[in-house]
Formats: C-alpha cells, structure tokens, sequence
C-alpha cells in the first residue's frame, strides 16, 4: 500500500472547488441534455461519461486532497475521504450500469414493452439519480443529505417501476412507501441534532454543518443525542436496506431494470450506509463509542441473519441477489460498529468490491432474465453453456459477493475479523461467520444449479448486446484489479478509516 | 404581543394538530381525512406565524405563510384530485376507507395508548427547554407515531398517503417548536421533498389503481417470498 | 354569605324550568327556519306542555310504580343539577355538593330511573330503547367524568364552583392542548347523552332507530309532559355548563351585587341561546348515524376525554 496523500495539494482552492462542483454538475448537465435531446443512445453515452466524471472527481480527490476536508461554493460543498471514496464508488457502478442502459431498452423497445415516454423518462431520470446520490455524499450539512437522499428516492420510484405491470407497480409502491417514512424518521433524527446544536449555542446557521457538529461534539446534550442517533440509524438505514425497514429491497431490487438494479443494489445502498458513517464521529465524541457500537451491531447482525434465511428459501435469481446484497450491508454495518480505523477501511474497501460485484450480477442476472421472461430459478439451468459470458459475469460476481479469494471482500474480511477480536467482538466474528456460511452455501448451491448442468432443448438462447458485454467485461476487469490491489485507493481508505474510527 | 395570547394562541394551535390526528384516525371517508389533514396544515402554519408575529420576526412569518400554502392547499388539493379522479360512477367503496385492517374503536384506542406514549418519551425533552413551544412537543410526536398508525392500519393507497403527510407534519412541528425551524435550506430541500413525495405516491396510486381495478394496496400481493 | 347568594340556586332552578322549554323551542324552529318551512315558533314546547298537562293521565295495565314514579325522579334529578351547578355565580350555600362526581351520578340516576320507566312497560319498544339508552350512557357518562376531570387538573380541585371561578380568573388557560380536546368530547357526550342528532333524533318515531322516544313511548299527559320538561332541562343545564366551564364570563362571584347577579344571569340565558342556535343549526345538516356506530363515536370522544387528561396532568406536573 502506498501513499497517496499529501498536505501540499491543500492549496489548490479553486481546482478543488470544480472537482467538488463537477460530480454534481456533470449528471445534472446529463440530464438536462438526455431531456432536449432525442438520440437514446447518445443520452445514455452521456449519462456514462458523466458517471466517469464523478469517479475520475473521486479519484482526484484522493490524489490532490489536503490533510482537512475541502470545501465549495459557500461552504454547501464538502469533500473529505469518505466523499472521495463514495464518489469512485458512484463513478465506478454508475458508469457500466449507465452505459448498459443502452442495451437495455433497445430490448425493452424491441419487445414492445415501452413507448417513448417512458424511455426518455428513464434517459433523464439515471443521470438525476447519480446526481442526487453525489450531492449526498458531498454535502457540508446533514440537512442537505439527507434532503438530497430522500430525492434519491423520488427518483427511482419511476425507475423502480420503469418495466410497468402489476409487480413493478407493486413494488414501487412498497419501496416509495417504507422509504419516505424511514427516511421520514432520519428527518426526525436530524432536527433532534439541529436541537441539541442550538441548545449547545452553535449559530443556527451553522448547526447542522459536519465540521461544526464535530468541533463540538462534546457540548451536544447526550441524552437528546442518543435519541436522534438511534433515529437516524433507523432511517438511513432503511436506505441502506438494513432492519428494520428492509421489506422493500427485495421487491425492488427484483422488479427495477437491471442497470437500475446494479445502481441501487451497488451504490444507493452504500450511499444510504454513508450518512449513517457521516454522523457516527460526531455521535460517538459525544455520547460515548458504546451507544452506536451496539446499535449497529444490532442491526447489522439482524440484517445478515434475516438475509441468510430468506437466502436459503429463494426461488428467484433476481431477490436471492438482493438479499445477498442485504448480507452484505449487514456486514458492513457490523464493520461500522467494530469501529478500528482498519476496519472502516475495510468496509469502504468492501463497499467498492460489492458495487462492482453486483453491477456484473445484476447485468447478466437481466440478461439471462430477458432470455427466460421470468427470474424464477427453478427454470434456469446450463447458462454458461448458452453463453460464456454471462455465464461466466454471474460466477464472477457471485465469487465476489460471497467473499471468494483472491476477490477485495475476502481482503476486507480477514481485516475485519483481526479487528473484531482485537476489540474483544470474537463472538460477533462467531454468529457472523456461521451466518454467511448458510448464505455462502445457499448462494452457491443455487448458482452452480444456475450456471452449469444440462439446459433444456427448448431452453432460450441468451444474448447479449454489444453494450452490455462491454459494461461486463469491463466490470470484470475491475473486480479481478480491486481484488489483486488496492493500489491508488490503499492510502484513502487507510486515510478514510482514521477519520472514521469510533472513539474507544 | 400579549404573553397570555400568544400562549393561548400556540396551545390552541398544538390542540388542533392532535385533534385533527385524532379525527382522521376516527373517519373513513377519504374526502374527510383529507379535509382535517388541511385542517392539520392550516393549525401547523399557525405556529409561526404566531411566533413571528409575537417576536416581529418577518421571516418566521413568512415560512409560516409558505406551510399555509404547502401544507394547508397544495398538498391537501393534490389529494382531493385524486379523490375526484375516481369518478362519480364508484362513489360508495373508493371513497371510503370501507375495511380498514383494525377497526374504529380499536385504532382509537391504540391512538390513545400512542399518545400516551409519545407524551412519556418527549418528557426529558420538554424538561430541558420548558418553553410554551416546546411544551407541545409531545403533540408532535404523538402526531408522528399516529401518523405511522395510519399508515399501517388503512388500506387505501390516499389514506396512506395522508399518514405519511401526518408523520411530516409531525416532523416539521417539531422542528419548529424546539428551534424555531431548521435552517432554510433545509426546510426548502425538505418541503420539496415532501411535495413531490406526495405527487409520486399520487402518481403510483393511479397506477395501482390501473392495474388492481381499486386502490386498496392490501391487495398488492403479488411479490413475496 | 348573602342573601343574594342564598336566592341564586332557586333562581337558577326556576331559570331553568322556565327556559328549557325555550331552549327545545330555539333549536326547533331554527332547523325548521333552515329547512325552509316557516316552523311552530319558539314557544311551542310551552304550548305543547300546557297541552300535555291538561290530558288525563293513563296508566298501562301490569305497570308498578316503577313506571308512575320514573317521570318525577327525572324531572328532580334534573332539578337538582340545576340547583347546584354554577350557573349564575360560583359562590352558592350548595357549592360544596357541586361536586363534579355528583353531577354526573345526578345524571346518572335520571338516564336509569327513564330506562327503568321503558322497561316496566314490558312491551317491545320500552325494552329495546332503554336497552340502547343504557348502552349509551354506560359509554357517554365516564366521557363526561373524564373531561370535566381534565379541566379540573389546572383548578386543582373537582369542585365545579372552583373550576369555573379559576376559568374565570384566567380564561386563556381555556385554550390549551386539554380544553380543545376535552371541549370536542364534552359537545359529543352532550348531544349523545340529551338525545340529539346524530346519536338519536328527537323528531321520529322510526321503530328501528329511535332510542328516546321508545321509552316514552307509552306515557300521556301529565307524566309524558314531565318527562318532555325534564329532557329540556337537561339540555339546558348541560350547554349552560359547557358554556360556563369553556368562557365563564360574567358569571357572579363572591362579592357581586344585584346588577352583578343580574348581568349574570342574562349572560347565561344568551350564551345557551347563542349554543342552542349553533347546534340546531348544524343538526340540519347532519344524518342520524347508525346504531351500531354510535358506540364508535362515543369511544371516540372517550378517547378525546382521556387524552385531555393526559395532557392536562402532563402540562400540569411540567409546569409545577
């Protein structure tokens, strides 16, 4: 692992406040232009290109960041380490799964399952969802955050319910529904902080400022803390897919387009978890390390357990991906509460490899469902001898979610579990690893039956759109690089989890 | 302004808030649920505009003037559209909330329990800051859980759609009676939010409607596992 | 104590006698006015009382004394409340039985002693009415106990007397997060317990709905006229309390003279007329309810009650 960091960059003010203004910027500009323009493919391009932008803003971020977090136009902007590595995170999911938007609805136009409304509609809403998930990760104040996460979920209401018909409908009603009001209870959370700011006789002006809070923490009224702390974990993490409002992630997941599936099963969750990691430092300065450690330990072992057993019980390739992503989270909100600097290195680590896992999932996962017009397992059989590459994706991406070495999350696992018994959490390393043992093995089982055997003869042929065997081959790429090495990115997440690491 | 006025006033104020809670637990028609939630939006808008007008602040009383029109007509005519929308040919069941999972008396009581409770969890609140508006922060957190109880208990996409409004008012009463609201952006990101939260949730509902022929989302039981 | 104050209970026990009538009458011909039809005019309970006392008075064959006495006990029960609440002052030689738990069981008697009345009758009708008057006031008195109870937390005490004189004393304590809840159940609980629209219509006589009139249903003459009066009565008394425990202004207290009394008085007839007027008005433009919902408002209404006390201990032990 190298160094990356370096206090001279510091001074570059004004690069810094484009590479700030530029994630959010980039998308919007994408949006405006998919809404004039009436070439789909060009949208789409630009949507991916925008997408790069943010990743390669991410990117330089780490590189040229300053020993402090930087901040932009009047202070509504800010970026620190985690900022940077949310935004490569957005960069590197956004980008295949907005390019594989391309094949994507030339299937659905040419199924006769759209008409132009709803394709130009989905055309302006991907790059608004990139935008909104870059203004949340790059907000100076957690009112604007949280503004900015609820818009995530105005946005991918329609996208959730994009391919029409009565499950979608369903189930985009279902995740609109338990989203505003989890989200609601965030809401809640944020004004009990603005409260005890006020009280501690910060400016109005300045109370919900990340800085702010964290210079002083330690005057916030502990008893008011622990209340809006509990309530934001909740909340967020209904974003995040964590119990208790968890319900409607499988649904969605299950029923959104699968670039749409990729963005939020690799990314919106990850952005959700976030702001949970946002508020953490300043909760635990001033309420003691304990509090949130036992609350995320909670919720994140009750994910991974809720999400093992629905795992051992699915019939559908499309939810066992979404819960698999649920475990996943789980395991990362237990990471949170372990709380070492190499354990929050870790997660963000794993929060990466995931993304990019569940991009390529999620895009063969669509393809091998267009072929079969249904996600039920039971009628997939031999996809790797149908077609190699989507075959192939699947095993991939399975091999990185479920912690296969040489793959990043294996990495960030043994990380992890050091971490856990250093801190004396040995028998949170026990449940845990027995948990994704029954989901390792559910996962597997299943995936094997998928990918190899004998398909029928009547089976479908699967094929792939240029765009989409692109977006997963360059997927695969980065997940087999971001296994081998960290590289560039070893010294923000080492950086990232100083920052992060709760109090002792 | 007078101390004994302007206490009465944001008293008054709060009840009406609970009251009209209460009152949508009680009825079923739809048309009525959304009148007392205008109701609701118009008691919320008091409390600035009291508190602007008793402390001369124009910019309290502009928010104040802002939730009037956001909370006392956009969002409750944005409802009652959809209400029409059903058409004169369904007037009986799609107007009204006709098999609600828990019944009247019941929902009522379980509202009492929620009051109850939100009155004991806010009292270290209240104790902190005994002002006369932080004296009826229980009232916006009883709001916010009978709110929520709406939302689990009525079937219909509308009525669920109100509970949330309910939990948002909950909410942003809250914030105004503990710190005199949020900082503006805040409250605009959020005021915005909850506009198009509505106008989504709005959209959706036409939509189950299309697919299921009625908007009783009980019968959204298509996905399960 | 003055001789004043000694007067005041008679003179609110003969206010009320004379001016119920009225106050049926107001509220008769204001929906007969809303209604379009020109109506009997306000003096038309007298002239039916006058008419129903001259009757001779008819005793059902099998009916005890149960039947014969129900009338006057609820016209004396109804008496007394009207003696003791306070009405015209706060200050009267009866203010220490002014006690809000005797009010209601006041009340209490009259609603068993007019069921027991439809009961003795044995017919049909007199059991089902004094069945479902039972029911509704077995839901509508512990409303009224709760209500009361919570406008008397702030007072500190349940005597009647004592709230309104401290209502009085500072009338915004009024308008507060328990008086809107407790004045929105006390109005239900009035209008179910005194038998109007939309828990009873005073008005029909529908077999299947109608719950007061069943219970009357074989008295005449004399007895039938009692117990009209009597109904009226308790009406009356009951909005003049609402009005007194809600804006108690005017009303006399310890030290007031004739003009004080006097003002008093004409205080309390308007502000009833100013109730009746607005409640005949909106029973136009509401429909009976079915039976079987009515315990749903009333629950309704008892929920109100108990939040009111809720609220009303909440704000009364931060405050202290």
């Amino acid at each position: 692992m190298g160094t990356a960091t370096s206090a001279g960059y510091g001074s570059c003010v004004t690069d810094m406040t484009s590479l700030l203004v530029l994630p959010v910027a980039a998308p919007v500009a994408a949006a405006v232009f998919a809404a004039v323009c009436r070439n789909r493919r060009l949208n789409a391009a630009v949507a991916a290109a925008a997408a790069l932008a943010i990743g390669a803003c991410g990117l330089l971020l780490a590189v040229a960041r300053g020993s402090g977090p930087v901040l932009a136009l009047g202070g509504l902007l800010r970026a620190d380490a985690l900022t940077a590595v949310m935004l490569v995170v957005i960069g590197s999911v956004g980008a295949p799964a907005a390019w594989a938007g391309i094949g994507y609805v030339d299937q659905e136009v040419a199924a006769g399952h759209t008409t132009p409304r709803r394709v130009r509609l989905y055309g302006v809403l991907v790059p608004t969802f990139l935008a909104a998930m870059a203004t949340a990760v790059s907000a100076a104040n957690i009112g604007v955050m949280w503004a900015a996460i609820e818009a995530t979920t105005i946005v991918t209401a329609f996208l959730v319910g994009h391919r029409g018909g009565r499950a979608a409908v369903e189930a985009a009603w279902k995740y609109v529904v338990i989203c505003s009001v989890g989200i609601a209870v965030a809401l809640l959370g944020t004004v009990l902080v603005y409260f005890a700011a006020v009280q501690a006789g910060i400016p109005a002006s300045h109370a919900l400022d990340i800085d702010t809070l964290l210079a002083h923490a330690t005057a916030l009224d502990p008893a008011v803390l622990r209340v809006a702390a509990g309530l934001m974990v909740i909340g967020f993490g209904a974003k995040a897919g964590l119990v208790p409002f968890h319900t409607w992630l499988a649904d969605a997941h299950s029923q959104a387009p699968a670039p749409v599936s990729a963005l939020m099963s690799g990314v919106l969750l990850a952005v959700g978890f976030s702001a949970v990691l946002r508020v953490k430092p300043v909760v635990d300065l001033a309420v003691g390390g304990g509090y949130l450690r036992t609350a995320l330990l909670v919720v994140g072992l009750a994910t991974v357990a809720v999400a093992a057993l629905m795992l051992l019980v699915q019939r559908d390739f499309k939810r066992m991906l979404a819960y698999s992503s649920m475990e996943n989270l789980g395991v990362i909100a237990v990471a949170a509460a372990v709380g070492t600097p190499l354990a929050v290195a870790a997660l963000l680590w794993q929060v990466l490899a995931h993304g990019m896992g569940k991009t390529v999932l999620f895009l063969s996962a669509g393809q091998i469902q267009s072929a079969h017009g249904s996600s039920a397992l039971a009628a997939v059989h031999g996809v790797l001898s149908r077609s190699r590459l989507v075959g192939a994706s699947f095993a991939v991406g399975i091999a990185v979610v479920v912690a296969v070495p040489p793959f990043a999350i294996f990495g960030s696992m043994i990380a992890v579990g050091r971490s856990m018994t250093e801190v004396g959490l040995g028998w949170v390393l026990a449940v845990q690893g027995t948990l994704m043992v029954v989901a390792f093995a559910a996962l597997a089982s299943r995936t094997v039956g998928m990918l190899l055997g004998e398909p029928e003869p009547s089976a479908p042929a699967i094929t792939t759109p240029r765009s989409i065997s692109l977006a997963l081959v360059i997927g695969i790429a980065a997940c087999l690089a971001l296994g081998l090495s960290a590289g560039l990115l070893a010294g923000l997440f080492r950086d990232a989890g100083l920052m992060l690491a709760g109090v002792r | 302004m007078n101390q004994d006025l302007y206490t009465a006033a944001m008293n008054t104020a709060a009840g009406t808030l609970l009251l009209s809670a209460v009152l949508v637990v009680w009825r079923r028609e739809l048309r009525a649920m959304v009148m007392l939630l205008a109701c609701q939006g118009v008691a919320l808008a008091a409390l600035p505009v009291v508190d602007g007008i008793a402390h001369a602040s124009a910019e309290v009383i502009g928010v104040g003037v802002a939730i009037l029109a956001l909370r006392g007509a956009i969002l409750p005519a944005v409802l009652l559209r959809l209400v029409a929308r059903r058409g004169p040919a369904r007037r009986g069941p799609a107007r009204r909330e006709s098999a609600p999972v828990v019944g009247t008396s019941l929902s009522l009581l379980i509202t009492a329990l929620l009051t109850v409770t939100a009155f004991a969890i806010t009292r270290p609140i209240v104790l902190l800051q005994a002002t006369v508006g932080s004296m009826a922060v229980p009232v916006s957190f009883a709001l916010i859980l009978i709110g929520i109880q709406v939302m689990a208990t009525r079937r219909r996409a509308l009525s669920q759609t109100v509970g949330f409004l309910m939990v948002d008012n909950g909410i942003t009463s809250a914030a105004f009676l503990l710190t005199s609201g949020v900082p503006l952006v805040v409250e605009l990101g959020a005021s915005l939010d909850v506009l198009f939260v509505t106008l989504v949730l709005g959209l959706l509902a036409r939509q189950v409607q299309a697919h299921f022929g009625d908007s009783d989302v009980g019968r959204l039981r298509e996905l399960r596992d | 104590m003055t001789i004043l104050a000694m007067v005041a209970p008679a003179a609110q026990v003969v206010g009320v006698l004379l001016g119920a009538p009225l106050v049926a009458g107001v509220m008769r011909q204001v929906r007969a006015r809303l209604e379009g039809r020109v109506g009997a005019g306000v003096g038309q309970p007298w002239r039916d009382l006058k008419k129903h006392l001259r009757k001779q008075s008819m005793t059902p064959s099998g009916t005890t004394v149960v039947f014969s006495l129900a009338p006057a006990v609820v016209a004396g029960s109804a008496l007394l409340i009207a003696a003791i609440v306070p009405l015209v002052t706060t200050f009267s030689p009866l203010d220490r039985i002014a006690d809000l738990f005797a009010v209601v069981g006041l009340l209490l008697i009259g609603t068993v002693a007019m069921a027991l009345g439809g009961l003795d009758t044995g017919t049909a009708f007199g059991g089902m009415g004094a069945s479902r008057g039972i029911t509704i006031a077995a839901l509508a008195e512990p409303t009224i106990l709760l209500s009361v109870f919570a406008l008397s937390l702030p007072a500190g005490s349940s005597n009647l007397g004592v709230i309104v004189a401290a209502t009085a004393h500072d009338p915004w304590t009024v308008l507060s997060v328990p008086g809107a809840l407790a004045f929105v159940a006390l109005l239900t609980v009035i209008v179910a317990e005194t038998g109007r629209l939309p828990v009873d219509n005073p008005s029909t006589h529908l077999e299947l709905t109608m719950i007061h009139e069943a219970m009357e249903l074989e008295y005449a003459g004399p007895r039938l006229a009692l117990i009209e009066w009597a109904s009226a009565m308790r009406l009356t008394v009951l909005l003049a309390l609402l009005a007194n425990l809600f804006a108690p202004w005017g009303i006399a207290g310890a030290g007031a003279g004739v003009g004080g009394f006097l003002l008093a008085a004409v205080l309390i007839a308007a502000k009833v007329a100013v109730l009746a007027l607005v409640l005949g008005g909106i029973e136009v433009f509401v429909a009976k309810l079915r039976l079987f919902r009515v315990p749903e408002l009333l629950a309704g209404s008892f929920v109100l009650a108990l939040l009111a006390v809720t609220t009303s201990s909440f704000f009364a032990s931060a405050v202290g």
